[in-house]
């Protein structure tokens, strides 16, 4: 089952060359983002706009150090953090040195808060074990929105729908890896399948360590910060070497739905209560 | 509460404590785009849905008709205005049809959608009996047998929309979900209860208004409770920042608080105490306030909760450990 042009053409899939990846439906796919590898060139970001032809938005700068995007949105489904730790050194690790850079992207959560959240369905999860957006469903109700822990959906004012990273279902679907991916240099954007990836990055952390970095840690990989509150893990994860919120990342982000049953039962028992004290008042008699 | 939370392990070489640092201060959490819509959708329908409840139980006394048939006629027009406000605040509202497609049991939106649904229909039902039931005894019999699920699906209505705020990444929504949902349900029944209390001063029905309004006041002091319970929560994580300033703070204060607890406790004491014609005015004032300030709380939490998503010291501070819970799989 290849199920597209390119995956159906005689001598593979093309992911199959980029990422050493075959995309199967029925698999688990993601990213594994490795910020120690992350140089900052945004090309990812650029890929991204074109393949899924992503208008532009605020042009201008921001004056947070390089990051002139600002944040992951509707027209912008990869944003590469930029931030500057303490003063320059004399003596640099050979990456990375003072700057703390993350390219950030829709987690592709499991369980998908979004998702939990979306009442038309407009939310689902593929056979690639991502989410996405049905554009021809979405009504823009706008619940996504407050639902996602790390604020990635947003609507877009233009056509009223909700949109976010698909992690390039349509090219997934044509034997693709994902534009980001592809595009990066470095390969601090990893595409694969997930349990693959974890693998991969449990490696990385190990020679890391060896290296000497007491600080890279995994953020979303199951059991890991990130991966928490009923989050079993994120299919977007990432290499970490400071504190989640300076990648303005939660360090232990839940699944909103658990807080629907105390609500309900709650509230039930106040209006049960109430209306017993209607019985007892008298409320119906003339 | 004694649960153990889930505080993620962070390797040595990385700072443990979480020193209030942030991005750049970017907000970490989108708001949601719920405006004033959305609030006058869960003052309607909450008011809609308790006097169903208020209905149900006239029905059950002698001499009760005259409120069930005000009551029920109440919760029809709740359930026709409020959802087409509500759907006015969707961003494509041509397709709020879809609203209606699945059923999802994670989503209080997707559960609320089909309450709202059931609760429409059944208050149309009961209504055939407030409009029909004196000439026919078949609207009267539909009507009654509609009014028990009228009723249940009317409490579900008043409480529903705080856990669909409460289900949500916004901290000051999700900070205090079993409150909050008492705060939204009293203030629901004190709504409903000072409506139907001035419509029965209008019929001229003033024993039934004066229990209605007992009913009202007792529910507002239980919204009170639940507010401070609320408010403590939000305090302990550090959230009081978005009730306490900006539009929120005025709302809460003065229309919450002020017009719907003090105004209405101190025109029902006076009133009561005087008698005679103050005694007719001042209630229906009382009533009215507590309707005004129950919708100014509602949309107070509205705000606060969009404020303090934007707000990344408020995500950071609730978010640095979490309740293990199950995993779904």
């Amino acid at each position: 089952m290849d199920g597209g042009l390119v995956g159906s053409a005689p001598g593979g899939q093309e992911a199959e060359l980029t990422a050493g990846t075959r995309i199967e439906p029925g698999r688990s796919y993601g990213f594994f983002t490795d910020t120690t590898l992350c140089i900052g060139c945004k090309a990812c970001e650029v890929a991204c706009k074109e393949w899924n032809n992503l208008p532009a938005e605020d042009v201008g700068l921001t004056g947070h150090s390089y990051d002139n995007t600002g944040r992951l949105g509707a027209h912008t489904w990869r944003h590469v953090t930029f931030l500057e730790t303490g003063t320059r050194a004399t003596e640099m690790p050979p990456y990375q040195s003072n700057w703390l850079m993350m390219s950030d992207v829709c987690k592709h959560c499991d369980p998908a808060p979004c998702l939990e959240a979306c009442p038309t369905g407009a939310l689902f999860r593929t056979e690639f074990d991502t989410v996405v957006v049905q554009q021809d469903i979405c009504n823009g109700c706008g619940y996504c929105v407050p639902a996602c822990p790390f604020g990635v959906v947003e609507l877009a004012p233009e056509d009223g729908k909700a949109h976010k990273c698909t992690l390039c279902y349509d090219r997934l679907k044509g034997g693709l890896e994902p534009a980001c991916a592809k595009a990066c240099p470095t390969d601090s954007i990893q595409f694969g399948v997930v349990e693959e990836l974890v693998e991969r990055a449990g490696a990385r952390l190990e020679r890391l360590r060896e290296q000497g970095r007491a600080d890279a840690y995994l953020y979303g990989a199951p059991g890991a910060p990130g991966a928490t509150g009923g989050l079993r893990r994120l299919n977007a994860f990432f290499l970490l070497t400071d504190r989640p919120e300076r990648y303005n990342l939660p360090p232990a982000p839940s699944r909103p739905a658990r807080n629907a049953r105390p609500a309900f039962l709650s509230g039930l028992a106040t209006m049960v209560g109430l209306a017993l004290a209607a019985v007892a008042i008298g409320v119906g008699r003339r | 509460m004694s649960v153990t939370l889930q505080r993620p392990t962070l390797p040595p070489g990385v700072q443990q404590e979480w020193r209030g640092e942030t991005y750049h201060g970017r907000p970490v959490t989108k708001a949601s785009g719920f405006d004033w819509k959305v609030s006058f959708y869960i003052v309607t329908l909450g008011i809609a849905g308790a006097a169903q409840v208020i209905a149900a139980l006239a029905r059950t006394q002698r001499g009760g008709d005259g409120l069930a048939r005000r009551a029920r006629l109440l919760a029809l027009g709740g359930s026709i205005v409020g959802p087409l406000v509500l759907i006015r605040h969707l961003k494509t509202p041509r397709r709020w049809y879809n609203m209606l497609r699945i059923l999802r049991p994670t989503s209080p939106m997707s559960l609320g959608s089909w309450l709202l649904a059931g609760f429409g229909g059944l208050s149309g039902l009961t209504a055939l009996g407030a409009i029909f039931g004196r000439r026919s005894r078949l609207a009267r019999r539909v009507a009654d047998a509609a009014q028990g699920p009228a009723a249940v699906a009317g409490a579900g209505m008043g409480i529903y929309t705080a856990g669909l705020l409460a289900s949500t990444s916004s901290p000051v929504w999700a900070a205090a979900p079993a409150p909050l949902a008492a705060q939204f349900g009293a203030a629901s029944m004190a709504g409903a209860a000072s409506a139907l209390a001035l419509a029965q001063r209008a019929a001229g029905e003033t024993a039934s208004a004066r229990r209605l309004e007992t009913l009202a006041m007792l529910a507002t002091g239980v919204e009170l409770l639940a507010s401070r319970a609320t408010e403590r929560a939000w305090a302990a994580t550090g959230l009081e920042r978005s009730i306490t300033s900006g539009a929120p703070a005025v709302l809460n204060t003065l229309g919450g608080k002020a017009v719907g607890v003090a105004l209405p406790i101190a025109a029902h004491g006076i009133g009561r105490a005087a008698g005679g014609r103050a005694g007719a005015l001042l209630p229906e004032l009382a009533s009215l306030a507590v309707i005004l300030g129950g919708a100014a709380m509602r949309h107070a939490v509205l705000l606060a909760g969009n404020d303090s998503a934007c707000r990344p010291e408020h995500v950071f501070r609730t978010t640095q450990a979490a309740r293990p819970g199950e995993v779904r799989r």
